[in-house]
C-alpha cells in the first residue's frame, strides 16, 4: 500500500511538472538546463567575465566602429529604402522574442556579391543582397537575422576581447580619450575584432550557439523555425558547386552539415511548426 | 480498499494539478508585451507588461495563458512572450538589483536611440572615424542605418499583416 502511494505521488508530481512545461519552455530541454549555453539560452546568466560591466553606450561605439569598417569591406547599403525598412521589420520581430530584447537592433542590406551576414556589438546587423537573393521566404530571413542576433544578445565577440585590453583600452572611451593612447588601444581592438568577425569568424561553439537562439526566437515570434535550416541548406548546396569561399558564411562558421544536423535535431521538439508563418510572397513583394 | 486508495490517488492529482497552476511563476521576456482582457490580440489591453516582470499562471494553456501581475491585474498574454526563466538584466544598469536595473537599462537604451535619430554617429565613433580617415560617404550610410528606427506600432502592424505569432488565426 506505501509502496503504491509513493508511486502514485512520484507519477503524480512527474504528471504536474509536464503540465508545468509550456509550449515554449522546449528548448532548455533540448540543450540542458544547467548547461552553461542552457542557461545562455533562457536568459538566465549574462555571458562574459571581461566584458561583464561593459556599459551599454561603450558596447555600442565598439559596434559602430566596426559597422564603419564592415561598410568598407563588404559595400554600402542597397538604395531601396522599402527593402531596408522591410529587414528592420522582419530583425526588430525576432529581436524583440531574443534574449537580449531591450536593445536598439538596427539591420542593413549590403551591396555586396559575397553571401553573409555578420553583427557587431550593440545590435548593429548586415546582411548582403547575394544571401538575401537566394532566400524565398521570411521564416529565412528571420532564421539569419536571429542568428545575428543571437550574437548581439550572447556578447558573443565582446568575449574574444582580452581582459587587459578592454580595461586599458576601451573601460572608460570619450570622444575626448579616443584622441590620445587611449585611442590607438580602441583601434588596435577593433582591429583585432575586425580579423575574427571578418576572417576568422567566431568560435564554431559560438556559432552553434547562435544557431540554437535564433530557432527559438523565431520560433518564440511565430516563424516557422525551418527557415534557418533552409538557409543553410541552399548555402550547401552552393558550396558543392562554388570554388570561392573567402570572407563568406561558408568561410567563417562551422561546417554546414555539422549545423544543420543540430538544427534539425531541435526542430524535432517544437510541436506545431507546419502552422507557423513563412510568408513567401510578402518576401517576394518586399525583397524584389 | 480500492476506493480508499482510488480517492487519496484522485485527490493527490488534484491537489498537484492546482499547484501547478497556482504557485507558478513565468516571466516577461519580450519587448512590446502586453496583458489582454481575454485569448486574443483584438481584445483591449489591460496594461503593458515590460521585460522582467513577475507574472502568477492562474490558468495554462497552449497560446494564451491567464495570469496576474503583482498588483492584482488578470488577464491572458501570449505563451511566446514569457518564459520559466527570470531573465538577466542588462549589464552596466547600476546597482545590480534585477528590477531597477532593467528599468534603467532600458530608459539608457531608449535615450541612446532617440539620440541617434536626431544626431547619427555618437562622438566617440565619429573621432574614431575622424582618427582613421573613414571617408565622409561612408559615416553618411552608417548615419542612415542608425536613423532607420522602427516604431513598436509599425511592428506590431506588421505581424498583424503577416498573421504572425499572436496574430495567427
Amino acid at each position: 500500500m506505501k509502496k503504491f502511494l509513493m508511486a502514485a505521488t512520484v507519477l503524480t508530481v512527474l504528471w504536474a511538472g509536464s503540465a508545468r512545461a509550456g509550449l515554449f519552455d522546449t528548448l532548455k530541454e533540448v540543450i540542458g538546463p544547467d548547461t552553461k549555453e542552457g542557461k545562455i539560452l533562457s536568459g538566465a546568466t549574462q555571458v562574459l567575465s571581461s566584458t561583464q560591466d561593459m556599459d551599454y553606450q561603450t558596447e555600442r561605439t565598439i559596434g559602430e566602429a566596426l559597422a564603419l569598417e564592415g561598410l568598407q569591406r563588404f559595400g554600402k547599403p542597397v538604395a531601396n529604402e522599402r527593402l531596408q525598412e522591410y529587414v528592420n521589420l522582419v530583425g526588430d520581430a525576432v529581436a524583440a522574442n531574443s534574449t537580449r530584447p531591450t536593445i536598439p537592433y538596427r539591420f542593413a542590406v549590403l551591396d555586396s556579391p559575397v553571401m553573409n551576414a555578420f553583427s557587431t556589438p550593440g545590435g548593429i546587423i548586415f546582411i548582403s543582397k547575394a544571401l538575401l537573393d537566394i532566400m524565398d521566404n521570411e521564416a529565412e530571413l528571420a532564421g539569419v537575422l536571429a542568428h545575428e542576433v543571437g550574437h548581439v544578445a550572447g556578447k558573443h565577440a565582446l568575449g574574444t576581447i582580452r581582459r587587459g585590453q578592454f580595461l586599458s583600452g576601451v573601460g572608460t572611451i570619450t570622444a575626448a580619450t579616443m584622441k590620445g593612447d587611449q585611442g590607438k588601444q580602441f583601434q588596435s581592438m577593433v582591429g583585432d575584432l575586425q580579423e575574427v568577425l571578418f576572417v576568422k569568424g567566431l568560435d564554431k561553439d559560438l556559432e552553434f550557439q547562435a544557431d540554437a537562439m535564433a530557432m527559438e526566437s523565431a520560433y518564440r515570434t511565430g516563424y516557422d523555425p525551418r527557415g534557418l535550416i533552409e538557409v543553410l541548406q541552399k548555402l550547401q548546396r552552393i558550396e558543392a558547386t562554388a570554388g570561392h569561399k573567402a570572407g563568406s558564411w561558408f568561410s567563417t562558421h562551422p561546417p554546414l552539415d555539422e549545423r544543420i544536423a543540430r538544427l534539425e535535431r531541435q526542430l524535432k521538439k517544437y510541436p506545431d511548426t507546419a502552422k507557423l508563418a513563412r510568408l513567401p510572397d510578402r518576401f517576394a513583394k518586399r525583397t524584389r | 480498499m480500492r476506493r480508499t486508495v482510488g480517492a487519496m490517488l484522485a485527490l493527490l492529482l488534484a491537489l498537484a494539478g492546482t499547484a501547478a497552476m497556482a504557485d507558478e511563476t513565468r516571466w516577461v521576456t519580450s519587448d512590446g508585451t502586453a496583458l489582454k482582457q481575454e485569448a486574443t490580440m483584438s481584445s483591449p489591453d489591460v496594461a503593458p507588461l515590460p521585460v522582467g516582470t513577475a507574472l502568477t499562471v492562474i490558468e495554462a494553456g497552449d497560446r494564451w495563458i491567464r495570469v496576474r501581475t503583482a498588483d492584482g491585474k488578470e488577464g491572458y498574454v501570449y505563451a511566446g512572450r514569457i518564459s520559466d526563466t527570470q531573465p538577466a538584466a542588462e549589464a552596466g544598469g547600476g546597482d545590480g538589483l534585477f528590477g531597477e536595473s532593467m528599468q534603467q537599462s532600458q530608459i539608457q537604451a531608449a535615450k541612446a536611440d532617440s539620440a541617434r535619430s536626431i544626431r547619427g554617429l555618437s562622438p566617440e565613433t565619429a573621432q574614431y572615424a575622424k582618427q582613421r580617415g573613414t571617408p565622409a560617404s561612408y559615416q553618411k550610410a552608417l548615419d542612415r542605418i542608425l536613423a532607420r528606427q522602427v516604431t513598436p506600432a509599425e511592428l506590431k502592424a506588421f505581424l498583424r499583416q503577416g498573421r504572425i505569432g499572436e496574430y495567427a488565426p
